[in-house]
């Protein structure tokens, strides 16, 4: 009897366990999937590249796009209307050809014929259209940049024709990024969009090996209009949101692509199998000094007070000890690759504390002032520097913590004078939009004459002579009035290994699929 | 037995419904901030203001709360801000991929403890002081250093083992096994350094009780005495310490996720709460309070099958 007990009891164990594994095993088996890549190249008619990203794409929906990395993977599923090349100059895309109205109050496309989405629907101007009014009613990212449009009209089947409340220099780049996709109008409302959606671009998203928020995996388009261009027959773009798993991933070969922050370059340099491009100036970091006219930081609506600001920064000494140099001192926000950069106001404000007390007695406050400041994941790193920088000139810092989903809103919502911030480079239009007209930029919807003349300058300045030249003008008018305290660009570190090359030097900032080539 | 099952978990759904009416009040504080979360840094104000209103934000937090139990209740736990993936789906996948990485490990270190934790106990001398060593070695490293150290070595020296990403079973049995090793090894470390140390430290206790010299009177040989009556009793609180165990490694994953590149549950709860995913942050909670409450039923049910004594059903 004792053994009956004994042998039952330590078989019933040993099933529980059985039945344990196999359930964890079934469990898995709903998962989906990462698999591992292979050792690189293949066949030559059968290319992959694997990407690694650290954010996945929030939503594939047309209104909902982002840039960033996220764009590797929307930019393949859907086509866009225009391209921007690695020189910067826009080239027809699904529109073969544009043209701007002498007002800058019409632009009309002419979009390609015979290109169809991946269900096999037809893109015609009627898609065009469709996904030109989706943007503008529906809240979100896109909805913004179609703030200006007045209508759009499709007086035949393969033409579209866009007319403007105000000129929109931006509205052109927008139609090379996020804003200018294409969706199908029959499937673009139904559930499937955010996650899987209908484009007419180089490649398809495999449903069953894509694992949203981890791995997603496109797979080339035979009939996509532009097939040629595309080397890659499937590219795999897999989301590494910490550093040290995207470096692994680099390092063992199961990644073809990283961007590497300066500090770890080392392990990459040292093992000789990799390309390094580092491309300056793909963001801007920077105080944004935002209230000028001084309705909450009274300081700041002084412009010597702003100048002093901006002669506090030891900008050489903070990329090389907190950015191991992988950026460049910057005194305005425009990046160096872009039409609104300036050369000439390189060394306005140098690393001069003396003269900034002494701008700050001038303005009135010999003792200084106080200023709270928001404390976000972006700003931690430089916060003692911050602190310490303007502490020696007399200005204290309060930083207070505010949690990362609330940081947008506590931007826009004019809580804080000024701020710290970094943002992306892109075409300069673009650029002004972000800088100047944006809710989180521009809290306190400050504005001046100069200013107003200015912009309106640049909305009706069609030729990219004639625009670069009052955007240069404009950029001289916000380093002297101190709108910003801008500190350095930052620069990438585009590491992919030995048979894939990464083109572009920094004057199209868009992370496209096309910046990857086959090497040799 | 049954009604006092049932009877568990009907306490368990209300618990879970007490929780997340505690999670959804203090996530109402930040819920002016996701409209503009969601429309991005380039928007306008008036823009941000519709959309909170569309959203329903601007209602009573009791009235929000209420509808979104109305849906929960019927299996709808809405659809993620950012992701725009149907939260219930998204939470079992990522459960499914955690699971299979926490049971694995789990029952390694169960079947590891128990052997060395009842060696140790039983025999003295060398084996006792090492499995000592190595249960205190466990707990004094964390889990990254050991992660990031055999990365090094196991993937990127000697190249055996993948550094990141997850192959599901059903994809592939093989590259399953590959990608969950070293995650695997790593949890099994700390698992066992806190079980081992219980059954050995309750064994210990046991054997040295009266009833034990009374069976070797009798002469009951010693592999019965320790295996068929000492660990019986040594069960309970080393079952208490499994239990909070699979908690802490389901907790614990997260950094494992996020060094591996495992889309886990793990890690999927902490981004959602980064980022003020409403919806998915409620799906998670109320998923993790029922995790826990049937963990511990099962247990108290286990703890009840082998020593009836401690039975409270």
């Amino acid at each position: 009897m004792t053994r009956n007990t004994v042998s039952r009891g330590r078989s019933r164990w040993i099933a529980a366990a059985a039945m344990a594994a196999a359930g964890a095993m079934i469990l898995s088996a709903c998962g989906g999937s990462a698999p591992t890549k292979g050792d690189g190249s293949g066949s030559d008619e059968d290319l992959e590249l694997v990407l690694s990203v650290v954010a996945a794409p929030r939503s594939l929906d047309p209104a909902q796009l982002d840039g960033g990395t996220q764009a590797y993977v929307w930019g393949a599923i859907y086509d866009t209307l225009l391209f921007r090349d690695e020189a910067g100059e826009l080239q027809p895309n699904a529109a073969e050809s544009w043209e701007v109205s002498d007002d800058a109050l019409t632009i009309t496309f002419k979009i390609r014929e015979g290109m169809t989405f991946s269900n096999g629907e037809p893109v015609d101007a009627a898609a065009v259209k469709n996904n030109m009014d989706r943007n503008a009613v529906t809240p979100g990212q896109e909805q913004e940049k179609f703030v200006n449009v007045s209508s759009v009209e499709t007086p035949d089947d393969y033409t579209v024709v866009v007319s403007f409340s105000a000129p929109d220099p931006a509205f052109l780049y927008n139609m090379a990024v996020d804003g200018g996709v294409i969706s199908d109008p029959s499937t673009v409302d139904d559930e499937r969009t955010p996650t899987n959606p209908v484009g007419s671009g180089p490649y398809e998203l495999n449903v069953e090996e894509t694992v949203n928020g981890s791995n997603y995996v496109l797979e080339r388009r035979d009939d996509y209009w532009n097939v040629d261009a595309y080397p890659y027959e499937t590219i795999e773009v897999t989301v590494l949101a910490d550093r040290t798993a995207g470096l692994n991933a680099l390092l063992s070969g199961q990644v073809d692509f990283a961007t590497v922050q300066a500090n770890e370059l080392g392990q990459v340099q040292s093992s000789g199998k990799f390309n390094v491009v580092e491309v300056e100036g793909t963001s801007t970091a920077y105080l944004n000094l935002a209230d000028r006219d001084g309705t909450k930081v009274e300081a700041l609506g002084e412009v010597n007070v702003r100048r002093a600001i901006n002669y506090a920064f030891d900008r050489e000494g903070i990329v090389e000890k907190l950015m191991f140099g992988s950026g460049v001192p910057a005194v305005q926000p425009f990046s160096p690759k872009s039409d609104g950069y300036n050369a000439d106001l390189e060394g306005t404000y140098t690393y001069d504390p003396e003269k900034a007390r002494e701008l700050l007695a001038e303005a009135g406050y010999a003792d200084g002032f106080t200023v709270t400041m928001p404390s976000t994941v972006a700003s931690q790193t430089f916060e003692p520097t911050i602190t310490q920088s303007l502490g020696d000139i007399g200005i204290t810092v309060e930083w207070v913590p505010v949690p990362s989903q609330n940081t947008t809103a506590a931007f826009a919502n004019g809580d804080y004078g000024m701020y710290w911030f970094t943002m992306g480079s892109n075409p300069t239009p673009r650029d002004v939009d972000n800088f100047i007209n944006s809710s989180t930029q521009n809290p306190f919807g400050w504005s001046s004459p100069e200013l107003e003349e200015l912009l309106a300058a640049a909305d009706v300045a069609i030729e990219p002579e004639e625009q670069a030249a009052v955007y240069k003008e404009l950029s001289a008018y916000i380093v002297d009035q101190a709108l910003f305290a801008p500190v350095f660009y930052i620069n990438t570190n585009n590491v992919t290994t030995e048979d894939v090359k990464f083109i572009g030097d920094g004057t199209n900032n868009f992370t496209s699929i096309r910046n990857f080539v086959p090497a040799g | 037995m049954l009604p006092y099952i049932l009877r568990r978990l009907g306490i368990g759904l209300l618990l879970a419904v007490l929780v997340t009416l505690i999670t959804f009040w203090m996530l109402s504080f930040s819920f002016d901030g996701i409209a503009a979360g969601i429309l991005g840094p380039a928007s306008s104000p008036e823009r941000i203001d519709a959309l909170q209103e569309e959203m329903g934000l601007n209602r009573p937090v009791i009235i929000q709360y209420g509808e979104w139990l109305f849906h929960a209740v019927q299996g709808d736990f809405g659809i993620s801000y950012f992701t725009s993936e149907p939260v219930v789906g998204a939470v079992l996948d990522r459960l499914a991929v955690t699971l299979s990485i926490v049971l694995v490990a789990l029952l390694l270190s169960v079947i590891v403890s128990v052997v060395l934790g009842v060696l140790a106990a039983s025999r003295a001398g060398v084996i006792d002081k090492t499995a000592q060593g190595i249960s205190l070695l466990g707990l004094i490293f964390p889990n990254l250093l050991i992660a990031i150290v055999l990365v090094l070595l196991l993937s990127l020296n000697l190249k055996l083992l993948p550094a990141t990403g997850f192959t599901p079973f059903s994809e592939d049995p093989l590259q399953w096994l590959r990608s969950i090793t070293i995650p695997v090894i790593v949890l099994v470390i700390n698992g066992i350094s806190n079980m081992m140390a219980q059954v050995r430290g309750t064994m210990v206790g046991e054997l040295q009780s009266d009833y034990i010299r009374t069976l070797r009177s009798r002469g009951i040989s010693t592999g019965a005495i320790v295996y068929k009556h000492a660990l019986r009793n040594a069960a309970a609180p080393a079952l208490i310490v499994l239990s909070l165990e699979f908690i802490q490694m389901f907790g614990g994953a997260l950094i494992i996720e996020n060094v591996f590149a495992l889309p886990g549950f793990g890690s999927f709860a902490f981004n959602s709460a980064l980022q003020g995913d409403i919806p998915v942050i409620m799906g998670v909670t109320v998923f993790s309070t029922l995790l826990v409450v049937c963990v511990n039923l099962v247990t108290d049910l286990i703890n009840g099958w082998l020593n009836p004594k401690a039975r409270v059903y």
